[in-house]
């Protein structure tokens, strides 16, 4: 639910693999086809002094080239790998200042997300199917949406679940005054599998 | 309001990989390659002693390689070329997560399947019966297998099994949808 931006991860990994198999193909298929390889392994050859005589210090250049190159790239990837999964936000809700009849005239109002969090914490504590739930803030599109993770019990109908989670948020709802888009989520994970078994109802 | 069209977008990210580990693996890998090949140039370029390999050596050693036998270059480029095809195809694949989409009211919901499968199971093993651990439950992408594993000696009433399974995935919004099949083992467990 982070604001990762995903077809950029595909494309980093598409381009990668691109260059892989492109690369190694035409290795194995220059490899098998003997004029191919003549040609590429004489060149190669001729070349060999050259290019070892232009690295080892008569064209400088092209090593700082090399090197600025890398750290251009380098950074590029860092920011890439640093931008992943952000979103969260610790604030559910902001109502500023203003002089229509649904704002507050006095100063500026803020709902933190741990106020939903403990709200609907207390109100699914009792409910059967669920071993715990944690709720979290982020923001999507520039709206604050609320994510209930539940953790169900082992054999608990998600169904109902979901009942009990959406009458939970409707009272939530009318506790705030506002609707903030809510989005559920019902996990089975390694928290469920410690728990017990849920009661024969 | 615009809330269902968001909710379609964060369902779908919610039910879908995004291919962040794979990225970031990735760059991470070509982080240290880069950093690595920076690193020896300069080092190269002030005239100092290289960490591993000096850039002039390395580049010799590659134009060397070109002349190598053709059983190791063939082999080399085809693990190369498989590891990309593998990649392309991680790229381009949907990458299920394993949940599915609830219907879309007030609010959105994504279900993982594991909670589907123990729900299911617990339904099979109530309506036919049996030991809780005589059923398994496998949920594909829109199949789900019950196994049921009948005791020695007792009729287990499968068809009492598949209509209780029906009611409960009737009973699902969920998107994609699941069908279900009901299997009984050959054989049986003793004494359950």
């Amino acid at each position: 639910m982070n604001n990762t931006n995903r077809a950029l991860n595909r494309l980093l990994v598409f381009v990668i693999g691109l260059v892989l198999l492109a690369g190694g193909a035409a290795v194995a298929v220059g490899a098998l086809w003997p004029d191919v390889r003549d040609t590429v392994s004489g060149a190669a050859s001729d070349a060999s002094g050259p290019v070892s005589d232009a690295l080892s210090g008569d064209q400088v250049w092209i090593l700082w080239v090399v090197a600025a190159a890398s750290l251009v790239l380098i950074l590029l990837l860092v920011w890439f790998a640093f931008r992943q999964g952000h979103g969260q936000t610790g604030e559910l809700l902001t109502v500023d200042e203003g002089s229509s009849r649904n704002e507050p005239t006095g100063g500026r109002l803020v709902i933190d997300a741990k106020v939903a969090e403990q709200v609907l914490e207390e109100a699914l504590a009792d409910t059967a199917g669920i071993v715990s739930i944690d709720v979290t803030a982020f923001r999507v599109k520039g709206e604050n949406v609320l994510r209930i993770t539940a953790n169900a019990r082992k054999g608990a109908s998600p169904v109902e679940i979901r009942r009990s989670i959406d009458q939970a948020v409707s009272r939530w709802d009318a506790l705030l005054g506002t609707e903030t888009p809510v989005v559920v989520q019902i996990n089975g994970g390694l928290r469920t599998q410690m728990a017990s078994a849920t009661r024969l109802d | 309001m615009s809330s269902s069209s968001l909710y379609r977008r964060i369902v779908r990210r919610e039910t879908h990989s995004s291919r962040a580990v794979i990225a970031i693996t990735l760059a991470v890998i070509l982080i240290v390659v880069l950093a690595w090949i920076g690193t020896e140039s300069v080092l190269a370029a002030i005239g100092q002693q290289p960490l591993l390999v000096a850039p002039a050596d390395a580049a010799g050693a590659v134009l060397d390689a070109a002349g190598a036998a053709v059983g190791v270059l063939t082999a080399i480029g085809a693990v190369v070329a498989l590891i990309g095809l593998v990649l392309i195809i991680v790229s381009l694949a949907p990458g299920r997560r394993g949940r599915r989409a609830g219907g879309i009211g007030r609010t959105a919901a994504v279900v993982d399947d594991r909670v589907i499968a123990r729900s299911l199971a617990r339904t099979a093993s109530y309506a036919g019966d049996v030991d809780p651990s005589q059923v398994s439950v496998s949920v594909g992408k829109r199949k789900a297998l019950i196994e049921v594993t009948r005791t020695s000696g007792r009729n287990t009433d499968v068809r009492s099994i598949d209509e209780a399974v029906r009611d409960e995935l009737d009973a699902y919004d969920f998107s994609p949808a699941l069908k279900h099949t009901v299997r009984l083992s050959k054989k049986g467990t003793v004494g359950a």
